[in-house]
Parts: C-alpha cells; structure tokens; sequence
C-alpha cells in the first residue's frame, strides 16, 4: 500500500441539537486512507454523515474527536482559509457580483501571485474547462453547465492538495450530469489531483471512483474499489444501496466439503464452488442480482409466476413471484431468448458462480 | 491595515464624545438661556456684542423648561445669565438656589421695590401688563362690546373664542392666576376658572400664541401680556386691539439674573450693566416693552403703568406659591 | 435534555467560542465595541427613566404611579392616547389594505403612481399633515373660509382631526407590511381555489384574507406604536385633547417634575413594548407565507366592475386627499401671512434660508454625520449576529432593536437624564443629538441588514474562505458588495428619520444647535403657518436630494437596484 496523502483517523463528530434536545451522532469513528492522485467517493443516502465528512477535511466543521492529516500533517487546527484543500460546493457559491475571470482568479489574488502569472493560470484553467473568451461575463448570464465548470475550475487553479466535492453535479439535468462526471473524472486524472467526492447518486460514484466508501448513518459500511463494492458487498445494506433491484435469498449451510458448501434454500439445496470461512449450520444471505438469475420455461431450481413484464429493447425486466417474494430478473438481448408475458409459468436458474453470500 | 481601522474606530468615537465639547466652551464667550422671544432676544443679544465685542451663545427656551433646564444642570451649569422671563420664574429660581446675587451699579439708582429682588439675586429690566387681545373683525361682525372686566369673559358670547397658556407651562398664564387669586381670593379665583375653562378653545403651550391665533381670527380673545398684544398682533397687521379689564390687573416684570457657578460671571455682570444703561433701554421700546430706566425711550402706543388699573402684585407670594397653585390648578381644571 | 442541562450545555460552548473569538482580534474589538455603544446609548437612558421612577428615597417603590394616576390630568391623556392609537391602527390599516390589495389584485392603470403616492408621507416631516389641516379646515382654512364660506365649523382641533391626521401620516406602514404579504402568498394557492371553483369573493374571503390575517395584524400593531408615539401632530392639533407624549413632555418642561415625566414616559412605553412583542414574536412567527413571494402577472385576476371602479374610485379619492393636503402646505408656504396676508411671496423662503439658516445648517450637518455612521453600526451589527457565535449575540440583537419599539418622548427623556452629569456630560453638544439620531434609527437598519443577509447562500462565503480569504477579506470582499443596497435603503431611511426628528431631541436641543422641525413647531405656535410651511417643503426638498442622491450612488456602483422601503418599514 502506497503512503497515505490523506489520512482520517477515528474521525467522529457530535451535533447537540437545540430544538431536539438530544445528541445527533453524525460520524462515528471514521478511519480512512486516501493515497496520491485518487479519488475517493463517500457515497450513501441523505444523513448518513457523508457531508459532514467532506466540511471537516475542508475545516467547515469541527470534528468532536479524530485527526485529520494532510501529506503528514495533522490539520485539524489549521483554519479553513489555511488549509491546502478547495471544495466546489453543491450550490456553486459562485460570487454573484463577479463575472467569471474574477472569480476564478479569487484564491490566486489572495496568494499575491504576480498579474502575469495570476492571468496565465486563470486563462489556462479556462481553456480546460472549455470557456475561453467567456471572461468578462457575468455570473447571473451563464447557464446551469456552464457555471458548474466556473466552480470547478475556481478550485481547481489553485492547485490544492484535496479536491472536495459536494454533490456538484445534483443540480444539473441527467443528460448533463452524465456529460459532466466523464469531464470531471478526465480532468482530475490528467491533473493527478488526489480528490473527495461525495454523492448519493451510486452510478455517480461508480463511473468516477478509484475507491468506493459506503457510509451510512454516520459509519462506514464497506470501502472499495467499484467492482469489489458491486461483486462482493459485504454488507446487506451495501449489496442493496448498490445495483439495481437486489434480490436476497436467505439459507442455511448444510454441509461444507472439499472446496464446495451446499446451502439450503426453501425446499432445495444449492451448490456453491467455495467456502470462505462458512462452517455448517450458518444463516448466509444469497446476494442475486437481477442478471444473475435466469428464466427458462422447462426446468430450473424455483417455479414461479411473471408478475409485471418492463420491456427496454436491450433487456427485459422481470417480476417473478415465487415462494411468495418478489424477484427482479434481467435478461439481456430478449430478441434471441424470446419474451415472457404476464402470468406466464417460469423457472428461475442461478448463476452461482456470481452469486455472493454474506454471513448473517 | 486592521490596527489603522481600529485606531480610526477610536478616534472618530473620542472625537464625538468628547470635542464637540470642548468647542462649545471656547473663550471669552457669554453663554445664556432666555425666555424672551427669539426675535426679541436677537435685538439685545446682537447690539450687546456689537457694544461690548463679547460674543454670546444663547438658546431660547420657554420659561418652565428654562427653569428645569437649569435644575438639571445645577451641578454643571452650561450658562452664566438667565435672560427674560416673568419675575415669579425668578423668584422661583432664587428658591431652588439656582441664582447668585449681583448688585448692578447702572440699575441703584432706579430699581426701587419689586422692581427687582430685595437680596439682588435678579433685576428687572422692563414691565407689562397682563390684556385682552380682541380680533376686531369678530367683533365687529357680531356687534359686541369689547371685554373691559373679568366678568366679561365669561359671556355666553365668547364660547369657544378665549385663549390662553398652561399656567404650568407658561409665565404669563401663571401671572393671569396669580393675579385672579390675589384679586379674587383663592377659592372664588378657582370658581372663576372653572366657568371661564368652558370658554376656552384650547390651551397653548406658549404664552403669547394666543395672540397670533387671535389676530387670525382662529379665536376671539387671547388673554396675554401688553407687550405680546402690541408686538405679536397688532404691530404686524392683525386686526387686534387691546383691552384692560377694570377690576384691575396683574403686571409682569421682566427678569434678568446670574446663574449660580455659571461659567463666565464676570461676562455675565457685564451683561446685567449693559441691560440696564439707557442704550439697551432705549432698545426696549421696538418690542413695545415698557423699559425701567427713567431715561429710556418709550415706543408710541405703548401701555404705561398710569393707562392701566393695576392689583398690587405680589411677586414674592405668587413665587412662593408657584407650585401649590399649578398643582390645584391641575386638579381643578383637570388639563 | 431538560432546560437546565442544555443551559448547562451552553454556558460549556462559551469558553470555545471566546477562544475562537481571540483567534480574530479584530472581530473581538468590534463585538467590544458595538456591545458598548449600545449600552451606552440605549440601555442606559432606559434604565434611567426606570430607575428614577421606581425609586423613592433609596428604595424600590411605585409610589409616583400611584401619585400620578390619581390626577385626571394625567388619567386622560392615557386613555386618549391608547383610544387614539386603536382608531388610527383600525383606519390606517383598513386604508393600507386597500392601496394594498389594488395595487397586488386588481387589473387598475396607475398602480405605480398610487404606489407613490401611498408611500410618500414616509418621506415627509409626520407632523406636516397637521400643519396641512389647519391651512385647509382652520377657521382661516382654504376649504372652511373659501370654499365653503364658513358655513361649516371643522372640529380640527382634538380626537378628529388627530384621527384624520395621524392616519394618513401612518397609514403607508400598513400598506407597505399588508404589500409584502399580498405579494408573499403563494399565487397557486388562489389559482387552485378559483380552479376548484370559486369566485373571486370567495377566494377573497376563505383564501386572501385568511392568509393575510398576521399581516394585518402586524400592521396594526406597527400603526398603534406609531400614533403613540407621536409629538409632532399632537403639539400642533391636540386642542384639549390632551396625550400622553406631550404630557410628558410638559411634565418635565412645565412643571419642573422629572421623575413625574419619568414615569409618565414608562406609561406611554409599556403599550408600545407590548405591541412590539406582540408583533415580532406572537405575530410574525403565525406567519403562512414564505419570504421569496415572486410578483407575478397572473395573480391578478379579472374582477368585476363594481368591485373595480370602487376600488380606483377609492384609491384615487385617498390619493386626492394626500395630494390635497401636500398640495396645501407647498401653496401656503407661498403665502406672506396665512390668515392675515394673502399675497404671494418668496419672503418665507428667503427668512428660511436666511434668518433660518442656522436651523437648516445645523440639520444638515447633524443628519449627514449621522447617517453613515448608523448605516455602518447596523451592517456591522447585522453581521455579527447573522454570521458570527459569541455569547449574547441574541442579547445584542434585541437591544439593537430596543429603540424601535420606544418611543421618542421616552428616549429623549432617558438621555437628559443619563448625560446631564459626569461623567459623560453631553447635554448641550452636538454629540448628543448624533447619538440620539443613531441610536433611534439603527433598528430598522439592522433588520434590513439581517434580512438581506439571510437571502445570501452562506457557502458563497464559505467559497471565500475556502480560496483562502481570513474574516475581514471575505467581510470586505464579499459580504459587503452583496448587502450594499441594504446598506443604501438603509442610509435613505435613516436620513430622512434625522431631518423629520421631533419627539426625542425636542428635549436635547442647544443654543449652539438647532434643528429645522424644532423651528417649525415654534412657527406654528407663533401662528406663523406660512413659514411653517416654507420650512417644512425645505425639508422635503433636501431629503428628496438625498434620496436621488443616495440612488444615484446606487446605480453607478452596479446592480442598479432600486431603493426599496419595505423591509425598511415593515419590521
């Protein structure tokens, strides 16, 4: 493992609540290790203590207990205005009574740089985010996009440490959304600068991330890479906040042998080709996602029933009741399989080489 | 660049605080308060400092508020002469320890008898008497007689058609019930106030505004001094003549003394001589006063003491009884 | 957490937050400083009016109450303000409603003029309306002796022409609160009713009004505070009907009774801290509608001609009578001698720029010190308690505010008492009567300050101190640009609070220093009227100045917005 550039260590923050009354754990004992040039997301739904993460390394918040340290140096007492990190805020922030060249150039007046070398950066961060000539315009004229970019490239210039983004891209339509985090993720790789991005929005953060951090209510659930956080979640929370649709099949183990474990499912027993550290007798969660089961009409591990047919072209979407729950089946390239209606007689087949099992 | 905001912080608030004061008490400056009228008081004020060369600041103020001006600043006070003003406000003053006596060598040989303080703690320096001012038009147009007595006042004629002065907050007003009750004896003085409130149109503030109103017609009557009849209404063109009623009437001197441990007494001693030489007399007939020195000009139409049947007013006692009066007046008449 | 564990929780917070506060020095001199100020120059006169009052010999006593009440001559003037007050508050609000909802409603031609013309007395001297009463209906009055040749005796003086009067003086507060929460209701809501069927009187009554109720009620709290507190009006036309502002006045001046006057200002304070309380924190909190209300051309709707016609007809009719009396004054200031000599002159204005120059001199000079520096107390203020944590910010916002809920009279009694001895001995100096002019004003600056204030996205300030900028730099660079219109709304209110001053410095003025509405009202009692008048266009004519000036300023230094006296008025 590479040296740390950034390091959180046991980072825990307590709010009192005025109107409440009572004590709101918002982050609790946060430890994470975030090296050179990578960018990291802190991904989670609305209150799981990602935000508050992102204003403590920013020095917007104070954390209650933890450290925090930057290339070695532990910053928590270091004000936010001192900090080597630039956050590009949900909300842009963007000065109002200042046209774009102004406020780009903003932190870079403030290191008393020279004019000359002040209005080279400033135009060649412009030129990266595609609005040169646009200088002298002001803020209220420019459009949803393009003042995202203007928050962007005013962090950006000033070459930080840290990027810190919160949730930038919320406020943009899908179509500009996607357009905008393959921008992002392109600029950040050809600066190497080491970034924080956090997001609710998992295709966000899968798309954009070196390494994944599931958070939620306030502690960190699984960190990884995409694939690890989609193949092999560790938790059931992880398995169901990522992906489509997650389906969960709950057995038990039944016998463990030579580099296979048979797990008990309903009135069937499933064969799996690896153990980990099951022993007999453990409740495990099966972990299906909606491609991995598929549908035959003449035989297959479970009966059941299509409930709702959601036909996209490329796949198909399935509802199939059987054993009374609900299961999302996605088969691709319909055309070639042929397309099941509604209360039509399936059988469900499991990819078990895919399928992963969490210890309950 | 923050020490130099800070440092102008302060000094802008020092310099509020603390120089504008210093520039009010500048040299050689003759600070005063005076119930005269502005108009009035810019005549005297301005031919003093043209004689003398001394250079007066002033403030008009009516006389009530003069005298609690000065019991407020009692312990720092802001002026060394008190300048106009019925009598009784300084026999009132004298009371609340606010004056310091001077004996004007100008003024020895004339001012005889209340025409000033026994123990010299004030002077007079002019004389009035108190009158009706009646709207000629009024009058006129309902062909009746001009009130020549007390009693007149209360005719059924004149509702809503007299007015004068809170005696609480204005000289002049209180001279008129010092005068009623001298004349009267107190309790029918009151019974006579009570008939006369109900044709009254309204109290003023000041002593002599009943005259203008008179002069424009607002009302019919203004029961105020000689001097503010002539000055205010008829020497300006309102349709006012004056009136004496014949039980007789009271009589104002006008006031003139040091302020106790005011700052410049020896100006102020200066003014008090100046007051009383014939040339500031002279000076007393444009405001149709009646000057005290025996050599001064009269102004032409001007009341002297001989035109007019006068009570013998005893300043001392209305002085005296300033506050008990005012008090009962209050209750009695309930304003 | 129980009350006491979260007090105890707090007072934990303070030494953290005094150590945060020593890390800017600069921020720390300010809170000193500003904590200070308004000790110094509202708290404490206060308390000095308490302080004489409720002592006799030594101890705590109410026994001057008791003296007092027991006089009818005191009684009456209470009961005549409180009654006066409740009329003034009734009418003034049921006409501000009216300019209100024609102007937000109603499909009418000339809704910016009648917007004009329902905020202009603002602007104006208060006390010029009585002035404006006694030309028209006195008994030398235009409309009594010319018009109507007598035949009618107007009852000016006293309760009616005081409800006449102060209503159209103070009306414009309703309007503008009553605008503000027209505009403010969410227009889909009167969409959705008329959607799901109802008239336009149906909406009226089971949406509009409804909706609108808090707002109503704030105004007329607002306009009670106001008549209650005002001296100018009832010096000149009270008559007999005698009121508690100027009793107090005459109290202290004529009887030479200061604990008396004392404690008649407490008297005339508790309606209107009453009234203040009710208003901001019962009242406004009952509030149904957001802040961000969007003018919008589908809200007004079509009416039916009746309610239409009657409406203009009622607005042209209120606005005729504005007109007429403004009108009246500028006309009689032309006049040599009103009531004796009718001929047509310059000679006021040539005594009023002449022998009265020291008058406009002084209050000039006086206004134009003050203003910047309230202007610049306020935003400093509403900085601090907007964007700041320090213990007693709460504290220091409600002083700030303090002023605006107590009327002049009670001011100005509490600072002769409070500086007429060492050691801070101001009686007499200019500084006193700026002080005064600061303090009475700084309210309503700090409000708009605040109110702005809270409209800017705080991030935008955290972007600021992100990129690198300490306090001051982003106060400088950030803050202060985004609030300057405030700041200008805020210097144009403030000015014209300093040249239309009466009831508080009425007590502090000097012989060095002498203010133009203090000439005024010796001008009247003089029967001077037409100087009176001359004086009074003077003042107009030079806060018209100003304010075109102060847009002007506006304008040239970006963001062309226009002044605004809403949230200046509308607390």
């Amino acid at each position: 493992m590479s040296q740390a550039y950034l390091e959180i260590r046991n980072l825990t923050k307590e709010f009192i609540s005025e109107y409440q009354e009572e004590k709101v754990v918002a982050v609790k004992n946060f430890n994470l290790e975030i090296s050179k040039g990578e960018l990291v997301t802190l991904l989670g739904p609305s209150g799981c203590g990602k935000t508050t993460t992102l204003r403590m390394i920013g020095g917007f918040e104070t954390p209650t207990r933890g450290d925090i340290l930057l290339d070695n140096v532990r910053i928590n007492d270091i004000p936010a205005n001192k900090r080597d990190t630039c956050m590009v805020f949900q909300s842009y922030a963007l000065f109002p009574h200042m046209n774009i060249y102004k406020n780009v150039a903003y932190g870079l007046e403030l290191r008393k740089l020279s004019k000359q070398e002040i209005r080279e950066r400033t135009e060649k961060i412009l030129g990266l985010v595609g609005l040169t000539g646009l200088s002298n315009r002001p803020i209220a004229q420019l459009s949803g996009g393009q003042q995202q970019r203007v928050a962007l490239a005013r962090a950006m210039v000033n070459e930080p440490k840290v990027l810190l983004f919160d949730e930038p891209l919320s406020n943009l339509d899908a179509k500009l959304r996607i357009r905008m985090r393959i921008f992002i993720r392109k600029i950040q790789q050809e600066l190497n600068i080491t970034s924080v991005y956090v997001t609710h929005d998992q295709e966000e953060a899968m798309t954009l991330s070196d390494r994944i951090v599931v958070m939620n209510q306030g502690e960190i659930e699984q960190v990884g890479t995409p694939e690890e956080i989609y193949a092999r979640p560790r938790t059931k929370f992880v398995a169901d906040f990522i992906g489509k649709q997650t389906n969960f099949l709950t057995g038990e183990v039944v016998e463990r042998d030579s580099g296979k474990i048979k797990v008990k499912v309903w009135d069937k027993v499933i064969t799996f080709d690896r153990q980990n550290d099951f022993k007999k007798g453990d409740k495990v969660l099966l972990v299906a996602r909606p491609e991995m089961i598929d549908l035959s009409s003449r035989e297959g591990t479970f009966e059941g029933e299509v409930n709702l047919v959601t036909y996209l072209g490329s796949e198909v979407i399935y509802e199939v009741s059987a054993k009374n729950q609900l299961f999302t089946v996605q088969i691709s390239n319909p055309l070639k399989q042929g397309i099941y209606h509604r209360s039509d007689k399936v059988f469900m087949n499991f990819d078990v080489r895919n399928i992963y099992l969490i210890k309950e | 660049m923050k020490n130099v905001k800070t440092l102008i912080l302060l000094l802008l608030t020092v310099f509020l605080l603390f120089g504008s004061q210093s520039l009010v008490k500048a040299a050689d400056v003759l600070h005063m308060y005076t119930a005269l009228d502005t108009n009035e008081a810019k005549i005297y004020i301005e031919a003093f400092t043209k004689d003398t060369k001394i250079d007066v600041q002033w403030v008009k103020l009516p006389a009530g508020e003069l005298l609690t001006r000065l019991k407020a600043e009692a312990k720092n006070p802001q002026v060394s002469v008190w300048f106009g003003g019925p009598s009784v406000e300084f026999i009132a003053g004298k009371k609340e320890g606010l004056l310091a006596p001077y004996k004007s060598p100008v003024g020895a040989p004339f001012l005889k008898g209340n025409l000033k303080d026994p123990q010299d703690y004030w002077t007079g320096f002019y004389f009035g008497a108190i009158g009706f001012g009646n709207n000629t038009n009024f009058f006129e147009k309902n062909k009746l007689a001009y009130p020549t007595t007390w009693q007149d006042l209360l005719k059924p004629e004149f509702k809503a058609n007299i007015s004068l002065a809170y005696p609480y907050t204005s000289g002049t007003s209180y001279t008129v019930l010092a005068t009623l009750v001298q004349l009267m004896g107190e309790d029918k003085a009151f019974d006579y106030w009570k008939k006369l409130d109900s044709n009254i149109h309204h109290y003023n503030p000041s002593g002599s505004a009943c005259v203008t109103q008179a002069g424009l017609g607002e009302i019919a009557i203004g029961i105020a001094f000689s001097h503010d009849i002539l000055a205010k209404g008829t020497s300006q063109g309102y349709p006012i003549k004056g009136s004496f009623p014949s039980e007789g009437t009271g009589y104002e001197i006008g006031g003139l003394a040091l302020v106790k441990g005011g700052p410049e007494p020896e100006l102020g001693k200066k003014f008090i001589d100046w007051a009383l030489s014939k040339r500031a007399q002279d000076l007393m007939k444009v405001w149709f006063r009646i000057p005290l020195n025996p050599q001064a000009e009269i102004a032409a139409g001007a009341t002297k003491a001989s035109d007019v049947k006068l009570i013998n007013y005893d300043d001392e006692w209305a002085g005296n009884n300033n506050k008990r009066l005012i008090e009962k007046w209050r209750q009695i008449i309930g304003k | 957490m129980t009350k006491s564990k979260r007090f105890v929780a707090y007072l934990k917070r303070i030494p953290s937050d005094i150590k945060k506060l020593f890390r800017e020095p600069l921020l720390l001199i300010a809170i000193i400083l500003v904590n200070l100020f308004l000790f110094l120059f509202i708290v404490l006169p206060l308390f000095k009016i308490f302080q004489l009052s409720f002592e006799d010999n030594g101890q705590f006593s109410v026994k001057i109450f008791y003296d007092l009440m027991s006089k009818s001559y005191n009684v009456q003037p209470l009961i005549h303000s409180l009654t006066l007050g409740v009329a003034v508050s009734i009418l003034g609000t049921l006409i501000g409603f009216i300019f209100a909802y024609a102007v937000t409603r109603v499909d009418l031609p000339l809704k910016r003029f009648f917007n004009v013309m329902a905020t202009f007395p603002i602007i104006a001297p208060p006390f010029m309306m009585s002035l404006s009463a006694i030309l028209l209906f006195g008994k030398q009055g235009f409309v009594s002796k010319m018009i109507l040749q007598n035949m009618i005796q107007f009852k000016i003086y006293g309760f009616y022409g005081l409800l006449v009067v102060e209503t159209l003086t103070y009306f414009p507060t309703a309007y503008l609160t009553l605008y503000g929460v027209l505009q403010a209701i969410d227009p889909a809501l009167e969409d959705a009713a008329m959607d799901l069927g109802a008239s336009k009187g149906k909406i009226f009554r089971s949406i509009t009004l409804p909706l609108a109720t808090p707002g109503i009620a704030s105004a007329i709290l607002l306009v009670f505070s106001q008549s209650l507190a005002d001296f100018g009006n009832p010096m000149i036309l009270a008559g007999n009907y005698t009121i508690l502002a100027t009793q107090a006045y005459f109290t202290i001046v004529g009887m030479y009774n200061l604990k008396g006057g004392a404690a008649l200002a407490i008297l005339l304070l508790i309606p209107s801290l009453i009234a203040f309380c009710l208003q901001k924190y019962w009242v406004s909190r009952k509030s149904y509608v957001t802040v961000t209300g969007k003018p919008s051309a589908t809200r007004i709707k079509m009416d039916s001609p009746l309610t239409k016609y009657s409406i203009f007809g009622l607005c042209l009719l209120f606005t005729g009578v504005i007109f007429l009396f403004y009108g009246m004054v500028i006309f009689g200031s032309f006049v040599k001698l009103w009531g004796a000599n009718h001929t047509l002159t310059m000679d006021n204005y040539k005594h009023a720029f002449t022998v009265g120059w020291e008058y406009i001199k002084d209050t000039l000079i006086l206004s134009s010190i003050a203003t910047p520096i309230a202007g610049i107390l306020a935003m400093i203020i509403a900085f601090l308690v907007v964007r700041k944590n320090f213990p007693g910010k709460r504290l220091m916002e409600l002083v700030s505010l303090l002023t605006f809920a107590v009327p002049g009279t009670v001011v100005g009694i509490g600072y002769i008492l409070a500086f007429n001895q060492p050691p801070l001995i101001l009686t007499g100096t200019a500084a006193i009567i700026i002080l005064l002019f600061i303090f009475r004003d700084i309210a309503v600056g700090v409000q708009t300050g605040i109110a702005e204030l809270q409209q800017i996205d705080p991030s935008i300030e955290e972007a600021s101190t992100d990129l690198g900028a300490d306090s001051s730099f982003t106060f400088r660079k950030i803050t202060l640009p985004l609030i300057t219109p405030a700041f200008y709304s805020g210097l144009a209110f403030t000015f014209v609070k300093c040249m239309t001053a009466i009831s508080a410095v009425i007590f502090v003025v000097s012989g060095k220093w002498n203010l133009i509405t203090i000439a005024i009202l010796g001008s009247v009692e003089n029967s001077d009227l037409s100087q009176a008048a001359a004086f009074s266009v003077v003042i107009i004519v030079f806060i018209l100045l100003a304010l075109w000036l102060i847009q002007f300023l506006v304008n040239r230094l970006g963001g062309g917005r226009r002044i605004k006296f809403e949230k200046a008025e509308a607390l």
